[in-house]
């Protein structure tokens, strides 16, 4: 699968109108030919193609074209690390918010809390982060002056960006965790357990929780990929140097390696947080693992 | 000596949308130590609401035990507290319900879910729990219960997990068991074998048992005591035998006479009883088996008949049988 | 002896068709129709916008710039003496346009590939669901800015490119309900008219597919709506003069300190539109949902 995407992320890079080279002042085609000449970039399309897979065997992403001095591997490894914390942070915060709200919902059927809890997800839910990044730096930054607008170091700078990133994923989780727990209270074997004379407390945690986690777990994985694709435009707006703000820089630069970098990269990391689901779906439902 | 549980005049209401559904209004029963009693009646009658009232695990906030009076040992389970009851549940009274299919959580092994009960009731280590639970499944019958433990519900075949929920129930040898139609859903061979397990345990436990079931081919060799219902009400019980070869209902009879018996001959047609049951929400002024009745008579339409007791220890809710004009026993 | 039996206890309810009865359901919701109608609105508005406002949305007037909201400047001005308020109508042109076209091409490429997986089954429709399955496993907004980034251009390119990649869901749907109608029909098919196959699949295809089909497009037209700002807002989206919320959020970004309107009310916009088609869908899911009729 991996293959298949970076075959066509490459095939539509070099489809990419102009060169790595172009910038604003054109540089004189003898120049062009020497850098191309260097970087192997005359070489016919498919022998370019096998050689990015053969650095990529060894580990080697490529060279990136606007940083000359460092490679992909490299500049990736150094947003890495902030768009990974941003990220977990918004994912663990998504799964707590969603999966507590939504429980709570159908617990408490047509309370107040039902009623938030619905609001909430539906609006929530469609309003996507980037707009909602804007907003809440709106509110929170400039007239409140509570936050930062950006940047990255210290923890109140990750505040904003994570909440406008698992606004949306809460909000869906809270749905599907509402609609799911509902379900589940109706079973008759809650009524069994309850007829077992157990805490109800009890039978909330072993026989409700537990299944109700299931269809919510399936999701977490879009959910996850989601909320990666979400934080390009997030990092952008909050000026977080992660990989986002990398790709959206390299496609502009038309860095060949970089785009590649980036989007091999993500790939690859939503196949390992899918490839944890499937996992993690295994453990909670048993009727899989027989299978 | 005093019954093991007296239900007198029970009144369990659904109100919902359409009106107040009176699932059960006003039913009496009892049930000795050690005795196995049949509640009978088609579906929808009420039967397995009265025996969700007797462990208030009526569904609220629609479902609610509106009056009555449950003694069980001399306790009026409707005025215990909910931990107090929870502590009769599963205990001192345990319910084998139908569906064996969806009755048991998917997620936890057979063997947790009987040791469940003990754990909590008998305060065992789930070690303990999960040893007793390979007993109780060697009792009822699983082989190679040692390993059947460690299995989830799916891996079982219907009659296998009605045995389960047979254990479960049996679990913290309650007093009573209430089994809710156990064998409707499994294939009639399986349904024999189910029935002569649960008859040698609570013969073996001593304990009572109250059999629900819509199906007359196996009250009269299980069951002492036959109840029989209609509409929420109770309109005939007493001895199994009894009931069985003069029914002082017209509604038993037409129980019996819509069920092939192997001693009549076989030309002889089956009759169902016409009609259908009568809407609960809207119940009529008269006898509600009025509409179906063949042998009616204006007084059926006016007042609701009460149970009187035609023969010694044979009780029926019917105007036309108080009067000795039982024209149904006749064929 | 009374033998009168009481046979109609079935109450006859009245039967309404599956497009009647859904309106009636729709009507009754509340959110559903506030979505509605805000969108509606918004589109007369954006159709009208110059007979409501006097400003164009590229008019410069460098002797006005950057004011707050004021009786001649209804939401004030940006950096370029330009009015918020008539970008902001103008924009919304834009958004429509991409939510409609871009749904276009949607239907366009998904129905048939959907349809035809379904139908023909098989290797063909395994071929086109491996297709299908490496477009999943991309990140759907890298593979946009990819293509877009190929197309160059501005607004008709962008219809290409969302259109391009959000093709999928439609493509899946449309194979489902082929399929299961393919397995329901395919007895009285291949008993009755084997040559009317394709006939029979239509009459009963349509009215079953077309409820999960508008409730799909339904949800898409605020992803492209959101994409389209996003592309533009880092400035690969529609190429200016062609008003945009995104690149009215964009421009206004530098100088959000100085005067928040600008980025406030296009991203209020946005907001705004995508909660309506929302709670639009919901409400037509729901209306639509055989199962929820009585």
């Amino acid at each position: 699968m991996l293959l298949v995407v970076s075959f066509i992320t490459f095939t539509l890079m070099h489809l990419v109108p102009g060169g790595p080279w172009s910038r604003e002042k054109a540089l004189a085609p003898a120049v062009v030919a020497a850098l191309n000449a260097r970087y192997g970039l005359d070489k016919p399309f498919f022998v370019q193609y096998a050689n990015f897979l053969l650095g990529i065997l060894h580990g080697n992403l490529g060279i990136s074209y606007t940083y000359q001095d460092r490679s992909v591997t490299q500049i990736l490894m150094q947003g890495f690390p902030k768009t990974a914390i941003l990220g977990t942070t918004a994912f663990v915060f998504a799964m707590i918010v969603g999966i507590s709200l939504g429980m709570a919902a159908a617990l408490r059927q047509n309370t107040w809390i039902d009623y938030v809890c619905v609001m909430f997800s539906t609006i929530f839910a469609s309003v996507p982060g980037f707009v909602l990044g804007i907003l809440l730096m709106i509110v929170f930054s400039v007239v409140l002056h509570w936050f930062p607008t950006g940047g990255w170091g210290s923890p109140s700078q990750i505040v904003m960006p994570a909440i406008a990133l698992a606004a949306l994923p809460a909000a869906f989780i809270a749905r599907i965790t509402r609609a799911s727990t509902l379900e589940t209270m109706r079973q008759d074997y809650v009524r069994t357990a309850r007829s077992k004379g157990l805490l109800e407390r009890v039978v909330l945690i072993r026989h409700i929780l537990r299944n109700s986690l299931i269809p919510v777990v399936t999701v977490a994985g879009p959910q996850f990929a989601a909320l990666v694709t979400g934080s390009v435009i997030v990092e952008t707006i909050f000026s977080i140097p992660g990989i986002g703000r990398l790709f959206v820089q390299a496609v502009f630069a038309r860095d060949y390696g970089l785009i590649m970098g980036t989007v091999l990269f993500y790939s690859f990391v939503i196949s390992i947080a899918n490839l944890v689901v499937d996992i993690l779906y295994g453990v909670i439902d048993p009727r899989i693992r027989y299978d | 000596m005093a019954p093991l549980l007296e239900v007198r005049n029970l009144k369990t209401y659904f109100y919902t949308q359409d009106g107040v559904v009176k699932a059960v209004d006003g039913v009496s029963y009892d049930v000795n130590r050690g005795e196995t009693i049949a509640l009978v009646g088609e579906s929808g009658c009420g039967k397995t609401v009265s025996a969700l009232s007797i462990l208030r695990l009526v569904a609220e906030p629609a479902g609610k035990i509106v009056s009555g009076e449950m003694l069980f040992d001399g306790i009026d389970l409707l005025k215990l507290s909910k931990d107090d009851m929870r502590k009769m549940r599963g205990a001192k009274i345990s319910i084998i319900f139908q569906e064996p299919l969806t009755s048991l959580n998917p997620v936890l092994t057979i063997g947790r879910q009987i040791s469940e009960g003990l754990e909590f009731h008998k305060n065992m280590s789930v070690q303990e729990g999960m040893e007793e639970a390979t007993r109780l499944l060697k009792m009822v019958g699983i082989p190679h219960p040692e390993r059947r433990v460690y299995d989830f519900p799916h891996q079982f075949s219907g009659g296998m997990r009605q045995r389960a929920m047979i254990a479960i129930a049996i679990a913290c040898q309650p007093q009573l068991i209430i089994a809710d139609e156990p064998t409707t859903v499994v294939d009639v061979t399986i349904q024999a074998q189910l029935l002569e397990l649960i008859r040698n345990i609570t013969k073996e436990l001593n304990t009572s048992l109250i059999l629900i079931t819509h199906n007359l081919g196996i009250v009269a060799r299980y069951a002492q005591r036959v109840f029989v219902m209609y509409a929420g009400n109770i309109v005939e019980h007493g001895k199994a035998l009894d009931v069985y070869h003069s029914p002082c209902h017209p509604y038993t009879a037409g129980l019996l006479g819509s069920v092939p018996r192997l001693d009549e001959p076989r030309k002889a047609r089956l009759q169902p009883i016409e009609g259908q049951p009568p809407d609960l929400i809207a119940l009529p002024a008269g006898c509600s088996f009025q509409a179906r009745c063949a042998y009616s008579v204006p007084q059926c339409l006016k007042e609701k008949p009460v149970l009187t007791e035609i023969a010694p220890n044979h009780y029926a809710a019917c105007w036309v049988s108080q009067k000795g004009l039982r024209e149904w026993q006749k064929q | 002896m009374a033998t009168t039996v009481n046979a109609a206890n079935a109450s006859s309810r009245p039967h309404h068709t599956l497009w009647g009865d859904a309106w009636v359901r729709l009507r009754r919701n509340k959110l559903a129709m506030a979505g509605g109608i805000f969108i509606i609105i918004l589109a007369l508005a954006a159709i009208f916008a110059p007979l409501i406002t006097p400003y164009g949305f590229a008019r410069q007037d460098l002797t006005a710039i950057l004011q707050n909201p004021s009786s001649k400047h209804w939401l004030g001005t940006d950096g370029l003496g330009r009015d918020v308020f008539a970008r902001l109508l103008y924009g919304a042109r834009t958004s429509l346009a991409v939510g409609i076209f871009t749904q276009v091409i949607v239907l366009g490429i998904g129905l048939p590939i959907g349809a035809i997986a379904g139908y023909a089954g098989g290797r063909v429709d395994n071929v086109l669901m491996r297709f299908v399955d490496v477009m999943y496993s991309f990140p759907d907004i890298l593979l946009i800015i990819l293509i877009k980034a190929i197309l160059g251009g501005g607004i008709y390119q962008l219809f290409f490119a969302i259109g391009l990649v959000a093709w999928v869901d439609i493509a899946r749907l449309v194979r489902g309900q082929m399929m299961s109608v393919k397995s329901r029909d395919f007895v009285a098919a291949a008993r009755a008219m084997g040559g009317m196959g394709p006939y029979i699949t239509e009459r009963h295809l349509l009215p079953n597919s077309l409820g999960p089909i508008i409730v799909s497009v339904t949800f898409n037209v605020p992803r492209a709506i959101f994409t389209e700002a996003a592309l533009s807002f880092i400035g690969i989206g529609v190429r200016p003069p062609t008003p945009s919320w995104g690149s009215m959020i964009s421009d206004g970004y530098a100088v959000i300190f100085a005067s928040w309107y600008q980025v406030f009310f296009p991203a209020l916009a946005i907001a705004l539109l995508m909660i309506a088609f929302t709670f639009l869908g919901d409400g037509l899911r729901d209306a639509l949902d055989p199962k929820l009729r009585h």
